[in-house]
This record gives structure tokens, C-alpha cells and sequence, in this order.
């Protein structure tokens, strides 16, 4: 993996090089659009060699995926495999990929997908950047690796589209630094803060949809998910006391 | 439902108020990428625009609670900071190491831009200094 990248590198961006890397490691039954990267950027500087392997996409930070229905506990920490997961962007910082105009699904592969997910998805909210290291230097696990790798190699293309969203939606960092500084008052919002809490509300939001589909299994029900499920899911996650409680309670709603 | 609103109308950003300042609250502020969130997490790939809605009233009020119990904690140092969240959500261990992946990843990510910048900028240097040397050596 290495070598090939340090060759690449000799006359592109770091982030294409890189990202261009990421790109042939895909599976091949992705269509790939690998041109847009091959033309070299105006900057002649070769990056420099301590350079981890960036790739900038859009926003965000991948989140491991639970493998064999690992639970949330296991190895967050270590930084999935690399994917950037979207084979059909053309722009290295097009800010939404392309499923959003992805055909409606049948549902069917939607059971499948339930056993991979896990509560410990999220993304990561950067708004400008997609990062994926390729090594993640204490918690890289060449086996996790791999082991996504040969996960990622046997999806079908609408298990590929829903994982390219899950790693790549993410809350807009101004609308949460703004949503901050209104709750707060006047304080500074930084953005380590404003990473964190949008972390944190991606996991929460997986949560909720995760939960909502139970429900929907349990009433028999399918199709898209509706705030009725969502309500049911809101409450069973208050139960499980995963929703912060308010002290006083709130009136006039 | 409006967590902390009087009033909460359609405004389009950039509305007359900011928001820092304004009681209203935008509504759709996070539609899009909760659209986009939510078929990630295994929801239809054009959710309903209700759920969306509510989804977006549930993270607001979720965020809000959660910054107030932050702000609790951290009202001792004066300040509000990243380890108040990092204390609130420890029982959590989905959050958590999330959490302090994005944080490690982010440190990782300004050394490397450090790095960058301080390669391109000695190798600018370079650059013009042999374009000074050429240009004295023809003269």
C-alpha cells in the first residue's frame, strides 16, 4: 500500500494522491470516476513524507462499522478501513455524494444490513473534510482491516450507496456552532467542541433510526419510517436512560 | 414542539435576527443531512419529510439537554469545555471512544497540515533563492 502511494505522490496533492489510492482499493464493482484525480494540481510541491495518508472527501470522519455484530465496546478506536466509500463522486470535495439522488431501494436488504450496524456508527462531522488514515498509528488493526475489506467487497451496490451515507452524512459544522452558541448564551464554541457534540449526535440519531426499525419489525410494519416509530424509539431509548433527562421539567410546549 | 422557542416560524437563513440573539428557531436547519443520516442508519432513501422534522426536534432538544448538563458541570470552571461532554457521556462506550477518535483524529490532522505548510514554505525558499541566483548569474 505504501509504495504505490509514494509514487503517486512524486506530482499530485497529497489528498488526491491519497484519496486516489483509496480509490483503487475499492472494489471493482464500484464504477469508479478515477479521472478527475489523475490530472495533477497546479502546486508542484511533492507532500512531505511524514504525511499520514489523507484523504480529503467530503465530510466525514468514517466511524468503524461493527463487524459480525460486534458490540459497541469493541475497538472504536480503531480506524476503519479506509473507505471513502464513494465510488460515484467525481468531486474530491463535493460536499454530498451521489445517493442523493439514489433510486428508492427495495427494502428487502435492509434486514441485512441491521446485523452489520452496530450503536457505535457514526461519522464524524467535519464539514470540508473527509478523512480516512490508512493507518491509524496505535490503533491500526491490519486484521480489522482486512476484515472490512472482505466485508466491503461482497456488498450489493444499495448495502455500498446506504454505507457511503452513514460514513459520509454528518451535521454541517456552522449550523452546529450556531445551534451552540444560541444555547449557550455568548460563549465560544471550539471547534474540537463543535466535532464532538456533532459526534455525538450522529450516534444518537443511528440510535433512534436503528431503534425506530426494531419497532417497525415488531408491528410488522415496513416501508419508510415514520415519526410514530420514531416517538416509540425516542421513549424506549429515555427508558434505557440514554436521553439525557431534563432537571426541570419543560412547559409551555 | 419547540424546545426553546417562542415562536417558531419557516425563517430562511439569514433572516432578519441572528440567532445568537433571536428566540426563534430556524426550522429544516439540519434537513438536509439528516436526510442523508438517516438513510445511512437503515431508514428509507427519501425519508418522510415528518420524520425528518421530528428527528431534527429530537437532536435539537437532545443537544440542548445535553449542553445545559454540561454547562452544570463546567460552571465551576467558569468555562464551558470538550471534557464536560467527554465526562457526561462516559457511561456510554459507543459515544465515548467515537468521541475520542474524532479528537485524536482531528490532533492528527492539524500536525499534518503543520507539517505541509512548513514543507511547502521551505521549499518556496528554495525555489526563490535559486531564482535569485540564476538571475545574478546571468547578469
Amino acid at each position: 500500500m505504501e509504495g504505490k502511494k509514494l509514487t503517486k505522490q512524486q506530482s499530485k496533492d497529497p489528498f488526491e494522491a491519497a484519496f486516489e489510492e483509496e480509490q483503487q482499493q475499492q472494489q471493482q464493482q464500484q464504477q469508479h470516476q478515477d479521472d478527475d484525480y489523475d490530472s495533477p494540481p497546479a502546486s508542484p510541491a511533492p507532500p512531505p513524507p511524514p504525511l499520514p495518508n489523507i484523504i480529503s472527501n467530503s465530510e466525514s470522519i468514517p466511524n468503524p462499522p461493527p463487524e459480525e455484530n460486534d458490540d459497541g465496546d469493541d475497538d472504536n478506536t480503531v480506524l476503519p478501513v479506509v473507505i471513502s466509500g464513494d465510488p460515484s463522486s467525481s468531486s474530491s470535495l463535493s460536499a454530498v455524494p451521489a445517493n442523493s439522488t439514489a433510486p428508492s431501494l427495495p427494502s428487502s436488504s435492509r434486514g441485512a444490513h441491521k446485523t452489520h450496524r452496530d450503536d457505535n456508527e457514526e461519522e464524524e462531522e467535519e464539514e470540508h473534510m473527509e478523512v480516512e488514515l490508512d493507518k491509524f498509528p496505535s490503533s491500526a488493526d491490519p486484521d480489522k482491516m482486512a476484515k472490512m475489506q472482505a466485508i466491503l467487497s461482497q456488498f450489493t451496490e444499495e448495502q455500498m450507496s446506504r454505507y457511503e451515507s452513514f460514513r459520509r452524512a454528518g451535521f454541517q459544522k456552522s449550523n452546529m456552532k450556531r445551534l451552540l452558541t444560541s444555547i449557550t448564551g455568548t460563549q465560544k464554541i471550539s471547534i474540537p467542541m463543535t466535532i464532538v457534540v456533532s459526534g455525538i449526535a450522529k450516534i444518537f440519531v443511528g440510535e433512534l433510526v436503528e431503534t425506530a426499525r426494531i419497532v417497525m419489525s415488531e408491528r410488522k410494519e415496513s416501508g419508510p419510517v415514520r415519526p410514530c416509530h420514531i416517538r416509540e424509539a425516542y421513549r424506549r431509548l429515555k427508558l434505557e436512560g440514554k436521553v439525557p433527562k431534563r432537571s426541570v421539567p419543560r412547559l409551555f410546549r | 414542539m419547540n424546545p426553546s422557542a417562542v415562536a417558531s416560524s419557516k425563517q430562511k437563513a439569514g433572516a432578519s435576527q441572528p440567532s445568537e440573539t433571536s428566540y426563534k428557531r430556524k426550522r429544516g436547519v439540519f434537513q438536509k443531512e439528516l436526510q442523508h443520516m438517516m438513510y445511512g442508519f437503515g431508514d428509507d432513501p427519501n425519508p418522510l419529510p415528518e420524520s425528518v422534522a421530528l428527528m431534527e426536534d429530537i437532536v435539537v432538544e437532545y443537544v440542548t439537554d445535553l449542553v445545559h448538563k454540561a454547562q452544570d458541570i463546567g460552571s465551576k470552571r467558569g468555562k464551558l469545555s470538550v471534557e464536560d461532554f467527554l465526562y457526561l457521556i462516559r457511561k456510554d462506550y459507543p459515544k465515548l471512544n467515537r468521541c475520542t477518535e474524532l479528537l485524536s483524529m482531528n490532533e492528527e490532522l492539524k500536525q499534518a497540515r503543520k507539517a505541509f505548510e512548513t514543507d511547502e514554505e521551505k521549499l518556496r525558499k528554495a525555489f526563490e533563492a535559486d531564482e535569485d541566483q540564476k538571475l545574478t548569474s546571468t547578469e
